[in-house]
């Protein structure tokens, strides 16, 4: 079982580094396999909106720098965990970069969920579990909750959690969360 | 009522050389909202983050009395690059500690899928973003289908839309040159397209695209990093 945990290297404080120390102990006692990549400041380059991902290079960006690893690892995991500051109540944007050059990973048609609610189709059956845990040294209620209405009311399959320095909570999330790829919606 | 206010409009988008749906509503937001004896600066936040102009920018967006920010969605939130002008802004706000408050804030967010309702979460962080700065938060547009505003310019299905949007552009003008503080509400812009046709139409169109550079349908469908997998 492959563990594949990205976060922020701009943003190394020590709320997230017992939070890294949390998950990886959690994942390594499950028997999981940990690869960590950690992301800067200009180390991958912004989406810029072309679509080359769909119709030029299906299922890859067209931009060559390290995203091509990130992707190929991330597809190839059984967990995906995302580590990332809560930044006006979404990603930083190192995070958001590599979440906006997810997209080679779906299709571009459109389909209709059960919900009614518009989605793009899978590219692949299966996924990792994907796994988003916000931190911050003082996320508000309101910041938290719109962390987890982001993802949470527009994508399925994917568990979120804002850690607040509360180890138990964190590691009962982890224990309740099954730890598998999962199929179907997006 | 003050009319001679500074008001900055920032181009969200991440395209390059491309012609996009924000930059068309920043043109039309521009034209509608002309100056009235004020200033009005347009902020390009590709132009801004690669050609090293953030801090003049940075300068220019303190000293405005509003802020209008237009971006389009990327899964479900803000662009990255949007992100990390707004996130680096803070910093330069924090730094500064000579900004004053009082500055309004608009959010213009559109999005490819239909419903424009799920612009919301992102609205909500230009919302948490003013908070940050001390500025007041007033309303955002939310706009679905955004790409028919460009792809059928001109088109009588449109109209509806195109009107809604001039009224919410006005809606802009008229509170950020006053003074008052009341609620408004967020403005829902979707366009009269029937679902069943628009997703259609956007299918044909990126298969069309694909077809454009050799590619066939089935060579949309690849797994690069899975190749094996069936199904």
């Amino acid at each position: 079982m492959k563990a594949y945990i990205i976060s922020d290297k701009d943003y190394q404080s020590a709320i997230y580094n017992r939070l890294y120390e949390l998950v990886k102990l959690n994942l390594s006692e499950k028997g999981f396999q940990i690869e960590h990549r950690e992301i800067g400041r200009d180390e991958i380059a912004f989406c810029k909106g072309c679509f080359g991902c769909w119709i030029k290079q299906p299922g890859e960006c067209t931009i060559k720098d390290a995203m091509a690893e990130i992707n190929n690892n991330f597809i190839n995991s059984d967990v995906a965990v995302y580590l990332s500051p809560v930044i006006f109540g979404q990603f930083s944007a190192n995070i958001k970069s590599a979440v906006d050059r997810w997209l080679p990973n779906i299709l571009p048609f459109f389909i209709t969920r059960c919900d009614g609610s518009t989605m793009h189709s899978s590219r692949y059956v299966t996924y990792p579990k994907q796994i988003i845990i916000g931190y911050g040294e003082e996320v508000s209620d309101e910041d938290a909750q719109l962390f987890e209405d982001i993802t949470k009311k527009h994508r399925r399959n994917i568990e979120v959690l804002v850690f607040n320095g509360n180890d138990s909570d964190c590691t009962s999330f982890l224990n309740q969360t099954k730890l598998e790829r999962v199929g179907g919606q997006l | 009522m003050s009319t001679s206010k500074s008001i900055v409009l920032i181009n969200g988008s991440p395209k390059i050389n491309e012609e996009s749906v924000s930059g068309y509503l920043v043109s039309m937001l521009s034209d509608r909202i002309g100056t009235d004896g004020g200033s009005k600066i347009i902020i390009n936040v590709r132009q801004s983050l690669t050609h090293h102009q953030t801090q003049r920018d940075f300068d220019v967006i303190s000293r405005a009395d509003a802020i209008l920010i237009v971006f389009p969605l990327y899964i479900f939130c803000l662009p990255a690059m949007l992100t990390r002008f707004l996130e680096d802004y803070y910093h330069y706000y924090a730094g500064s500690g000579k900004i004053a408050g009082n500055q309004k804030v608009y959010a213009i967010v559109n999005c490819g899928f239909p419903e424009p309702e799920i612009n919301t979460e992102a609205v909500r962080v230009i919302q948490s973003f003013s908070r940050h700065i001390n500025a007041e938060y007033r309303f955002g547009i939310l706009i679905g289908s955004g790409g028919i505003l460009l792809g059928a310019k001109g088109a009588p299905f449109i109209k509806t839309a195109l009107i809604k949007l001039q009224n919410a552009f006005d809606e802009i003008k008229n509170d950020s040159k006053n003074d008052g503080h009341q609620n408004l509400e967020n403005v829902l812009i979707n366009i009269n397209f029937p679902r069943w046709l628009y997703f259609f139409m956007g299918d044909r169109g990126f298969i069309h695209d694909a077809h454009k550079n050799g590619l066939k349908k089935k060579d949309m469908l690849r797994k690069p990093y899975l190749a094996n997998e069936p199904g």
